[in-house]
């Protein structure tokens, strides 16, 4: 288990690293705006190839970068139902909070769970590399606190399960 | 009110446009059925070199030339697919392998690792990111850059 | 100034998005991402604030200050371009806008050697070319538009003070003929060319992988050219010989370029750090990081914690130090000329999204390198 994740994690940290490459660059669309290129898409030439990196077909990362910005979206492992239901209410739970997390996009990406946008102000203000140990820690922890989550809910089932059936005793 | 829905900034005479920024960086692109004839060669010539046990040569044969271009999509996917038929054989020797590359062979690699992660239905990620942690080690983050802002992908 | 180590200069008032130097180096004009322009004086061993130049309402992108004719040169995202020269009277500084005419960012400023022309590239594909006119009283801008299809980044003056090499946004480094009629001699013939017309192409180029062209820089003879790309990629064109080399860096883009003399390139970037490159036998190469601070030990932490960080988090230093390892940390986002002359330069000035600004000494590269050797 754990050593398909580290090549995998490692992959995600060179390429973050290699692709959070950002300055301040001021549109060539509407004068006096300043937008992240990524999200507008307007000036091709800005814009860079998107990379995918992905552990097995479930788990993957798309990482799209722009001379100003870069959007980081992840697709979390999804096994079973319980799990796809509560990956979709933990993200959900997040992106509803975008604004104290920064970085997080509101929407994710069509066929990922979460997005993060990061811009060029961001680079700026926050330490490069530790974005970069943010997102990895983000997608090193999601994977735990959901199968976390998924044996608490099955023990409560089992609990109210039980309870329920022993008045039939 | 259709005019409201008019994309104004696509009619901006100055902008560069896919097609042009395609051609600055790629050039003029070959036909189709050249390219494919070229590629199925070169999946005959990888796969006799496996048989041979020749990885190191495989490897090399099968980063010459790669097909660039739109309109290529099957050859691409064809010689993604040789690529990774070596890959996978010689996941073992990959330590020394990479090593051994020059550092354009390293940069068209470090494309086909990608186009491969990209497919993780076809393809075992798993090889992959072994593979690209060894060149990570050897080319650096540098070769990651090159594989994102080279518009010749593969 | 005899020791070898970099001086730092830390503000710690935001990143610094441009510096420049006055003639004597005794005054500094920097903007820190806003949209004004400080001017600092030494004063002993710190600096204190002497003016604030506040006419921009955008960030300013870049500033230069001319060292004969003490003029600064500033321009900003907001389209326009200030001249600022110091009243003797009042001892202020006072703008004059300058005619760009152009509808976008203006992106980086430089002004010529001979000091009567300034250069402007900007946002709206094409570079303004700025002279004065003396019937108008007022400084004009002529436009190099072709074939420039996207932002210019850079921009370097030949010493002829006619040629002027571009870095663009779509992927092409340039040398132009900035030739004015009326405030240009005819130049002698260069490996360039020798008609040279306004907005003659003297050369276009492209480092092969893509990438937008960050920094340009003629060597100082003027007879080659380098320029870094967002590919991690550093080219030395010289025209007189036709070679164009490329050198394909392990490290992350460079986005700014020096010559220390004809066999020795300086770029840094968002590696932080600046790097060296050497001319051997008419082969270019990588030679070293010129930034050698002292790797800090790990400190209060188990073997065990390490194998687990490095096993869970794919994570090879300890999580604690939230430094790197280099001066500078963050991206560098300009090199400049600070002492010594052009065909050997002796000092040089980095500045960063980080909001140091670092003085460094060339004369212990060989110092560097030979321990390198050993």
């Amino acid at each position: 288990m754990s050593n398909t994740l580290r090549p995998y994690l490692n992959a995600v940290r060179q390429t973050l690293t290699a692709s959070m490459c950002l300055e301040n660059f001021s549109s060539q669309i509407a004068e006096r705006h300043n937008k992240p290129e990524v999200e507008v898409g307007a000036s091709k030439e800005v814009l860079l190839n998107p990379l995918v990196i992905s552990r097995n077909d479930k788990e993957r990362v798309l990482i799209e970068s722009s001379v100003n910005s870069m959007r980081v979206s992840i697709a979390i492992k999804q096994a079973d139902e319980i799990e796809r239901i509560l990956a979709h209410k933990f993200t959900r739970f997040l992106t509803q909070r975008a604004e104290s997390f920064v970085i997080l996009r509101r929407k994710p990406i069509e066929g990922y769970d979460i997005s993060f946008l990061i811009t060029n102000s961001h680079t700026e203000q926050m330490y490069k590399h530790k974005l970069v140990d943010f997102i990895i820690q983000f997608m090193e922890e999601v994977d735990k606190e959901i199968s976390e989550m998924k044996l608490s809910l099955n023990a409560r089932a089992r609990i109210v399960s039980e309870s329920y059936l022993s008045q039939f005793n | 009110m259709a005019f409201r829905k008019i994309d104004i900034d696509a009619l901006e005479e100055d902008a560069f446009r896919q097609e042009e920024l395609d051609f600055q960086e790629i050039g003029e692109v070959p036909p189709q059925q050249e390219v494919e004839a070229q590629v199925n060669n070169r999946a005959q010539e990888v796969r006799i070199l496996l048989q041979r046990g020749d990885a190191a040569g495989a490897l090399s044969t099968s980063l010459q030339n790669p097909p660039y271009g739109s309109g290529l999509e099957t050859a691409k996917a064809r010689n993604t697919q040789t690529v990774m038929e070596v890959l996978t054989y010689a996941l073992k020797s990959a330590d020394q392998l990479v090593k051994n590359l020059s550092s354009e062979e390293q940069d068209v690699l470090m494309k086909y690792l990608y186009a491969g992660m990209a497919a993780p239905e076809q393809n075992n990620s798993g090889v992959l990111l072994t593979w690209h942690e060894k060149l990570t080690e050897v080319a650096g983050q540098g070769c990651i850059v090159r594989v994102i802002t080279d518009r010749r992908t593969v | 100034m005899s020791t070898d180590q970099p001086v730092i200069i830390e503000f710690n008032l935001g990143p610094i998005s441009c510096h420049a130097f006055n003639h004597d180096r005794t005054e500094l004009a920097v903007s820190f991402n806003t949209n004004v322009v400080s001017i600092f004086r030494k004063s002993g061993s710190g600096w204190t604030l002497a003016w604030t130049l506040e006419e921009h309402d955008k960030p300013v992108t870049s500033v230069d200050w001319a060292p004969k004719s003490n003029r600064i040169v500033t321009c900003s995202q907001d389209r326009n371009a200030y001249v600022w020269t110091l009243d003797q009277a009042s001892q202020q500084w006072k703008p004059t806008l300058v005619l760009l005419r152009i509808n976008r960012a203006a992106t980086f400023t430089r002004w010529s050697p001979e000091e009567d022309k300034f250069a402007v590239a900007s946002g709206s594909r094409c570079i303004s070319v700025c002279y004065f006119e003396e019937d108008n009283d007022w400084w004009v801008g002529k436009h190099i538009k072709k074939p420039i299809r996207s932002t210019v980044l850079s921009l370097d003056w030949h010493p002829n003070n006619v040629l002027l090499a571009a870095g663009c946004a779509d992927m092409k480094a340039r040398v132009f003929s900035a030739f004015i009629k009326g405030v240009d001699k005819k130049p002698a013939p260069s490996p360039w060319g020798e008609k040279l017309p306004f907005n003659t192409v003297c050369g276009e180029f492209s480092s092969g992988t893509g990438g937008w062209i960050h920094g340009v820089a003629f060597s100082p003879s003027g007879d080659s050219l380098a320029f870094t790309g967002h590919d991690s990629s550093i080219t030395v064109v010289s025209p007189a010989t036709g070679s164009v080399q490329t050198i394909r860096a392990p490290y992350l883009p460079y986005v700014s370029v020096l010559w220390l003399n004809e066999n020795q390139i300086v770029a840094a970037g968002h590696d932080c750090a600046p790097h060296l490159f050497e001319n051997k036998g008419q082969q270019w190469a990588f030679s070293v990081s010129l930034d050698s601070a002292v790797k800090k030990a790990d400190v209060g932490f188990t073997a065990r914690d390490t194998f687990r960080r490095m096993d869970s988090r794919a994570q090879s230093t300890t999580s604690s130090d939230t430094e790197i390892h280099s001066h500078h940390q963050n991206t560098i986002n300009s090199i400049r000329f600070y002492a010594g002359s052009r065909e050997n330069l002796e000092q040089y000035t980095t500045s960063g999204v980080d909001g140091k600004l670092i003085i460094w000494n060339t004369s212990n590269i060989a110092n560097i390198l030979s321990n390198l050797r050993i």
